[in-house]
């Protein structure tokens, strides 16, 4: 992470921290007070003792707040648990001295913007807006992920929580905007079981929770052609995570939360990555 | 289709019971806030074209599992003969054609077509009509007879078989004269008949108000039941012209044997056209004598075919048998034999030269073992005209009217079976009256340009070929003077210009009565001169009448025949010659001293041996704008008319709830999980 104050995370220029990094031979302009004396009465040359720098990182939320984001049962909608995983992302974040920010794709501009910042009042405002934050009408994730690549100035961990319940091949392009800009992004991409499996008994009414015509359907007869749909749609989402390089996690609403938290907190560390995945 | 319990189907819109529970289903519906309206959307348009076909398809055949259930619980009948549900009818009517024809057999069953349609009928009736009036109205008859009980309708005197034709025209008229005297209410009306043209009648003019009677009668429903097939193998004999003669020895009887070979393709000889002998048995006055007959092609015929007979046979009768076959009423023909009587001719005419003529042809004699008689009266003496001895009355006089007593003695003539001749009164207009709805026309003069005959009937009729099929010189005849005449009639010879010349009028009598439009004078025809023609009509009109004279009478199977007081001389009487003794071929003789004695032999038709079928676009043609349905049937078929069939109808169910269910089948569960977190 490439930040402007010291912080918790690995940067990519070396610094002082106390985590070893390297041995370099010294040039002429190196500062001698880096010189490791005890590797020169050892082999009579000049090293430098180089170690990893840490830095502060900027955490910016994307949290989709179409009114999709209402499915599920009450306190624990879909939007419920984008809730959690952002505030408690966030929490973590500015414990660690991080700078938290905050993106919404409403168009309602009661809705707040909050830009990357560090302490706990900050971190107050924060929570405070995920804790009002309400979904509705249409998803503008696309342009909101467009807007976000444009305005967060600095490389940035952007974490976008969204259920993607919209045509995925404009994310394409969004999400190599982000790319292009150098920020690291991760997907929390939240589904319900429910959605994919689709399994109900006798005729249902289906009503869109993002204002369009409701349908009637026999989800009996329909089943297959829906999860043929379904295994479309989430291979055309994995192409394009996988083209995009994202840090991609597929979540179902009935998993635990934090489990999702550890999965993906692992994952970020490069000795644990490997085992978490 | 009718149903044994037709009243099940008033559930019959259960059936859409199943529509029902769908659409109950549709609305009884839960309502669910989704998000992932984008799949669904996907999956119904993917899903409009095969699934909702499966869907309708899973629907139908439950709809039709149900109506399936209700239709056997209906107990169905096939054939489809009633009009479904609500289809009985108040009286059934039968029309029985109870020809000989029909009593052709199926030899390996032993049944006739006549007991196979009252069989098939009755059962039918038994099983969808058991309430219903059943009335029968049998062709030799037509009079209507009630039957209580179906079971014994078989065994009905009046479905029993006969000899006689059919007149299937006389047959509807019956039977419509029946619905239009009784308040029979919905009616089918089952005709039986065996489709041979000669019962049917083409040409006969009752058809036109028999098509607008029936056509007119809504509450009528027409069944055809036909039995059209011939038989494959039938021999039929009929004698005709019989006439005892002296011989040298004593008497024989002379008579045109024929013998009539139909449908011969597995005859013994394997051939219609190779020769079959056949074992002839001649039963004379109780003795039989049997003689071998060879016949080539579809008929035998024997002119002159004499049987010698003992010095005191005088009288008597006899029958011709052949070997028994497909149709056993005509294996048998009888004949009688007696004196034969003086053939009486009796010209009435002022006419000299007319009358001189004609007495002078009918009085030759034909045959030497009959005598000839001819004598002419006045108009003003028909008083003394000896009507039990005449056999043919020439009446050249004015028309009598319809209502006069010499009308009806002339009606009466005709009836008793004489033959009547109407010659014009020369150069009169008197005669006006019309007579069996014939009347004389104008004069025609062709004296300046003599006609000649352009046409004649020579199949039938006074100016039929001779015997060994030579035709007569009617060509050679000219006529300068005739008199058109109008009417119902059968012409026997015309002119260029269609002018009817000889005609037969269509009567319903016995007898025959001709007109001649012209006179056998020099002035009016060339009758007299060229005298060949007009001496064989002259001696074949006498002939026609003198069978009704004699004492030995050959006549047609009928219920009119005059055998009710007679008693049957060939065989022991049978339950039903004793009700209508004239409807069974025989031979019978009155009581009584020998020389009053009167003998009858009854035989069929001589048509009942034609076996042309009339096809089915003519019946179609003679009852146009008639509604009926044609049943064919064959003889021995083992079909029914009406068997239940429920047992196809719940086939028909296990079908569709096996089609249902296999539609219904759900789709092969996923491989894998597309809930596995990435």
């Amino acid at each position: 992470m490439l930040g402007n104050i010291a912080g918790r995370h690995r940067s990519p220029v070396k610094g002082s921290s106390l985590e070893f990094a390297q041995y370099r031979k010294y040039v002429p302009g190196d500062d001698t007070r880096r010189l490791d004396w005890r590797t020169w009465g050892r082999t009579d040359r000049y090293y430098l003792k180089e170690f990893e720098a840490d830095t502060n990182l900027r955490l910016c939320f994307i949290v989709d707040t179409s009114g999709s984001m209402n499915y599920g049962e009450k306190a624990k909608t879909r939007l419920d648990y984008a809730r959690s995983l952002a505030g408690t992302l966030a929490y973590i974040a500015a414990n660690q001295g991080d700078a938290v920010g905050l993106m919404n794709t409403s168009t309602n501009t009661a809705m707040k913007e909050i830009p990357a910042k560090r302490g706990p009042v900050h971190l107050k405002v924060l929570l405070d807006q995920i804790g009002i934050m309400t979904a509705d009408g249409e998803s503008e994730l696309v342009s909101t992920l467009h807007t976000a690549a444009e305005k967060i100035p600095q490389r940035a961990l952007i974490v976008i929580v969204s259920d993607l319940l919209f045509d995925p091949e404009p994310l394409r392009e969004a999400f190599q905007h982000l790319r292009f800009r150098k920020h690291d992004v991760t997907l929390f991409h939240l589904l319900d079981r429910e959605e994919i499996e689709f399994e109900f008994d006798g005729p249902t009414r289906f009503l869109d929770l993002e204002g369009g015509a409701s349908i009637l359907a026999d989800p009996t007869l329909i089943q297959r052609r829906y999860r043929e749909a379904v295994t479309s749609y989430l291979g055309k989402i994995d192409e394009i995570v996988n083209q995009s390089a994202l840090d991609y996690h597929r979540v179902m609403l009935d998993e635990p939360y934090d489990q999702v938290l550890a999965r993906f907190l692992l994952g970020r560390n490069p000795k644990t990555a490997r085992s978490a995945r | 289709m009718s149903f044994l319990q037709p009243i099940l189907l008033i559930g019959l819109p259960l059936a859409l019971l199943p529509v029902i529970i769908h659409l109950i289903n549709q609305r009884r519906h839960r309502t669910v806030k989704w998000a992932a309206m984008m799949f669904l959307l996907d999956a119904k348009k993917l899903s409009k074209g095969i699934d909702r076909l499966r869907q309708f398809l899973i629907l139908a055949m439950r709809v039709l599992a149900v109506a399936a259930l209700l239709f056997a619980a209906s107990r169905p009948l096939s054939g489809g003969f009633m009009a479904g549900a609500g289809g009985k009818a108040d009286t059934i009517l039968i029309l029985l054609d109870r020809s000989a024809s029909m009593e052709e057999q199926n030899l390996e069953t032993g049944e006739s077509k006549r007991s196979a349609a009252l069989s098939k009928i009755s059962e039918l009736l038994e099983k969808t009509s058991s309430r219903s009036e059943v009335i029968l109205i049998d062709s030799a008859t037509l009079m209507p007879t009630a039957v209580s009980d179906l079971k014994s309708l078989l065994a009905l005197p009046q479905a029993a078989p006969t000899a006689t034709g059919t007149n299937i025209p006389a047959l509807f008229q019956a039977g419509i004269d029946f619905l239009a005297t009784n308040k029979s209410g919905r009616t089918d009306l089952w005709l039986a008949s065996d489709m041979r043209s000669a019962d049917w009648k083409s040409a006969s003019g009752n058809w036109q108000s028999i098509r607008a009677d029936l056509s007119a009668n809504e509450t009528v429903r027409l069944f055809l039941l036909s039995y059209e097939q011939r038989s494959e193998k039938n021999l039929a004999i009929s004698v005709d012209k019989v006439n005892r003669k002296r011989s040298p020895t004593g008497y024989e009887v002379v008579m045109d044997l024929a013998i009539k070979r139909t449908g011969s393709s597995d005859a013994p000889s394997g051939d219609a056209s190779e020769p079959q002998t056949i074992p002839v048995e001649i039963t004379i006055n109780g003795t039989r004598t049997v003689e071998s007959i060879t016949v080539t092609g579809e008929e035998f015929l024997r002119l002159g075919y004499t049987v010698k007979l003992g010095a005191g046979d005088e009288r008597g009768w006899g029958r011709i048998d052949i070997p028994a076959d497909n149709n056993l009423s005509d294996n048998t023909a009888y004949f009688v034999y007696d004196e034969p009587p003086v053939r009486k001719t009796i010209i009435v005419s002022d006419d000299t030269t007319t009358a001189n003529a004609i007495e002078t042809a009918a009085a030759t004699t034909v045959d030497p073992s009959i005598n000839y008689d001819a004598s002419t009266l006045s108009p003003g003496d028909s008083a003394q005209i000896p009507w039990d001895e005449t056999a043919l009355l020439i009446w050249q006089s004015a028309i009598p009217a319809e209502d006069s007593a010499e009308a009806t003695l002339l009606r009466q003539h005709l009836e008793n079976g004489r033959t009547l001749i109407l010659l014009p009164p020369p150069d009169s207009d008197e005669g006006n009256h019309a007579f069996f709805g014939i009347q004389w026309d104008d004069w025609f003069d062709r004296s300046s340009s003599p006609a000649s005959a352009s046409w004649w009937r020579t199949e039938s009729g006074l100016l039929e070929n001779t015997q060994n099929g030579t035709p007569l010189p009617v060509d050679k005849l000219r006529f300068f003077r005739h008199r058109k005449f109008a009417g119902d009639v059968q012409p026997l010879l015309k002119l260029n210009d269609e002018t009817v010349i000889f005609a037969k009028a269509l009567t319903e009598t016995k007898g025959s009565l001709y007109l001649w439009g012209t006179l056998p004078r020099t002035d009016y025809s060339t009758l007299a001169t060229e005298g060949v023609s007009f001496f064989v009509m002259t001696h074949r009109a006498l002939a026609e009448g003198a069978n009704a004279v004699s004492k030995a009478r050959m006549l047609q199977a009928d219920s009119s025949a005059p055998v009710s007081q007679m008693k049957k001389i060939d065989s022991g009487e049978s339950e039903a010659a004793l009700i209508m003794p004239g409807l069974i071929p025989g031979a019978f003789e009155s009581g009584g001293e020998s020389d009053t004695q009167r003998l009858v032999a009854l035989n069929r038709p001589i048509s009942e041996d034609s076996s042309e079928i009339l096809d089915e676009s003519a019946v179609e043609t003679l009852l146009e704008g008639v509604e009926f349905r044609r049943i064919n049937d064959e003889v021995g078929s083992g079909s029914s008319l009406a068997a239940e069939v429920w047992k196809a109808f719940l086939v028909a169910m296990a079908l569709a709830l096996l089609v249902e269910a296999v539609l219904s089948l759900p789709p092969r569960p996923e491989a894998t999980s597309l809930t596995k977190p990435i």
